[in-house]
């Protein structure tokens, strides 16, 4: 008895499973965006309870898409797709399209698989000065680079909106403006509660930091010198520092000098505008934070071979370093001191497979859809 | 930035959806064609609209639910009007054309600020990835409607029929063209090309049901309002693809 008359070949060959498959796998695709996936345990037992998260984690449905009924409806789809193949496989040209889109699926999901055997994948928390040369897959294997790469340097930017600057008030007008205000809201000189037109600010500085500004009312000059996201104050040495890259307490440190170039350095604070105390009795200082955007995130790496630099490379968001067939990728970052990176590293052999059959997919959808209605009309 | 273009393309829409309607109960040939001039009024508005934002932004503006809104309903105008010059099926380019009107009037109530991009979004396949995912979102807004009309009829038709396959082929290539442009971008950006992200497996789940509507007429002869239903479910899974993974899931893809 020839395969193809067996029952085995006749199941898999059937329009009818395809269709089911199509259903039953989006069915469980869809559960798996309903509950979150791959959470921790205690994360499971806080929102299901214990009983719930037990449920969840012996049916997988924690784990929807490495459970083994998910695994195994995609191996049914393909072993259907193989056998559909086998079955309507014909050089004509007729049937050209078809066959390119079914073989283009069967051949992404080869090529998942050869990513799935014989790809490493593992993320590394390298601080900066450090050199590393192996690193721990997700399967919790040691993998050595064969080279290693040195984090020179991160660099965190951040997009700096034209509203954020320091206004400056004369005291005598009432300017207590973001008194009202929640934390992270700014104000406006228009906004600012009780402050009419005329209780606008004397002056408005940019917020460049190093530059030397004129209050041309007073005569004075003022600087900002540096800003801290989310300032704190060691107590011991009353030295001021930022405690995370977050911008929970935005301040920033400014000089004002007298028409004698004396200096006065204080803080002025986006959450907290009464809390700079008295620097000069006639003037109240205002500092608007507008919410800054992330700008870039940069690792700038070096790469070692053999006992020496071979290359240097910034690696950001969306421009992965790319050596010795392995690719980082910037992944987290260090929020607290910016004083490490996390790289994302990939080794993926069957990248070049998946993106055939993406190739394939299209041209195949497109002879069905447009070349062949034209060859027909012929 | 100024949104003159996006309101006179709001009224040029709304003109052409009332001249639609209008056109339903009186046979007149200048009516449907003043229609449609607004339509292409509504459409280059638009253009000129994303264009200069483009210019001011200087990057593609495509990267908030604001900005792909503008996109998506400049996409369906521009597919309407071919679906109105080749079948001139009056009741289909009155609704379609509601659809495009919903889509920025929705896009209206939204902040129209210009915000740099984020760093995952710098990348020449933001571009690529959001005009062919709007595209097809388009061309599958059409196939709906398309069939909902025809569930609405009495009688089957064939031409509401052949609108429904030709525009779920189309979207259809679309769609696939969009997932892998997304799926490659994904994999230059964080090193995978499928992380099954709520965004990534909406867009799976929906492919899956256009699938099904093109074995299930090549296939299986489905036509008519058979099949229809799958292409008015296949509609109600884009949708989920695009606003609600939004706003009821979280994941990675948090722009739009």
């Amino acid at each position: 008895m020839s395969l193809k008359k067996t029952r085995f070949w006749r199941f898999f060959s059937s329009i009818r499973l395809a269709i089911w498959l199509f259903v039953i796998i989006a069915g469980m695709a869809l559960i798996g965006t309903l509950i979150p996936q791959n959470q921790e345990p205690a994360f499971y037992a806080e929102r299901y309870g214990r009983y719930g998260h037990e449920f969840l984690a012996r049916t997988g449905l924690s784990g929807v898409y490495s459970a083994w009924w998910f695994i195994l409806s995609l191996i049914l789809f393909s072993l259907n797709l193989a056998v559909c193949l086998c079955n309507r496989f014909s050089l004509k040209a007729r049937s050209l399209g078809s066959t390119l889109s079914h073989l283009s699926v069967l051949v992404i999901m080869m090529g998942a698989l050869v990513g799935t055997l014989y790809g490493q994948k593992g993320f590394i928390k390298i601080s900066e000065g450090e050199e590393i040369s192996s690193f721990m897959s997700l399967r919790g294997h040691i993998i050595n680079l064969g080279f290693s790469i040195k984090l020179d340097d991160f660099i965190y930017t951040e997009h700096i909106d034209p509203k954020e600057s320091l206004s400056i008030y004369s005291a005598q007008k009432d300017a207590d403006c973001c008194d009202q205000h929640a934390p992270g809201e700014t104000c406006d000189e228009e906004g600012a509660p009780g402050a009419g037109k005329n209780h606008g600010p004397i002056a408005r500085i940019p917020m460049k930091i190093g530059e030397e500004f004129d209050i041309a009312a007073t005569g004075q000059k003022i600087e900002i010198l540096r800003y801290v996201p989310d300032f704190v104050m060691d107590d011991s040495t009353k030295q001021a520092s930022t405690r995370s890259a977050m911008p929970n307490n935005p301040a920033i440190e400014v000089e004002l000098k007298g028409g004698e170039g004396k200096g006065h350095k204080f803080w002025v604070f986006a959450r907290f505008p009464n809390a700079h105390g008295e620097v000069d009795k006639d003037l109240k200082f205002i500092y608007n934070w507008a919410g800054r955007r992330p700008e870039d995130f940069i690792s700038k790496v070096t790469v070692f071979k053999d006992g020496g630099a071979v290359m240097k490379k910034d690696i950001r968001v969306n421009g992965p370093l790319k050596f010795g067939g392995f690719a980082f990728f910037q992944s987290s970052y260090d929020s607290e001191s910016l004083k490490w990176s996390g790289l994302q590293v990939v080794r993926d052999p069957g990248v070049p497979v998946v993106y055939a059959g993406f190739i394939l997919l299209i041209s195949g959808l497109m002879t069905i859809f447009y070349v062949n209605p034209l060859m027909k009309r012929r | 930035m100024s949104s003159i273009y996006l309101n006179i393309s709001f009224a040029a829409y709304f003109l052409a959806l009332v001249l639609y309607a209008i056109g339903l109960f009186f046979a007149s040939r200048k009516v449907s064609g003043l229609a449609r001039s607004f339509l292409i009024c509504g459409i280059i508005g638009l253009s000129i609209y994303i264009g200069t934002r483009w210019y001011t932004a200087a990057r593609p503006p495509f990267s908030n639910m604001f900005e792909s809104l503008v996109t998506f309903s400049w996409a369906i105008a521009s597919v309407s009007l071919f679906v109105d010059l080749k079948y001139k099926i009056k009741s289909v380019s009155v609704l379609v054309t509601l659809m495009a009107l919903l889509a920025l009037g929705y896009a209206s109530l939204l902040d129209k600020g210009i915000e740099p991009l984020l760093p995952a979004l710098k990348s020449n396949w933001l571009t690529i990835h959001v005009i062919t995912c709007f595209i097809g979102y388009a061309a599958l807004t059409v196939a709906f409607v398309s069939s909902l009309v025809l569930i609405c009829k009495k009688k089957e038709s064939a031409v509401l029929d052949d609108i429904s396959y030709k525009m779920i082929s189309f979207g259809f290539l679309f769609l696939t063209l969009g997932i892998i442009s997304g799926a490659v971008w994904a994999n230059s950006a964080w090193g995978t090309y499928w992380s099954w992200d709520p965004k990534e497996t909406w867009s799976l789940i929906t492919w899956f049901i256009y699938a099904t509507y093109l074995h299930t007429r090549l296939r299986k002869g489905w036509k008519g309002k058979k099949a229809a239903w799958l292409s008015v479910a296949g509609f109600l899974a884009m949708l989920f693809t695009y606003f609600g993974v939004n706003y009821l899931l979280s994941g990675l893809h948090s722009y739009a």
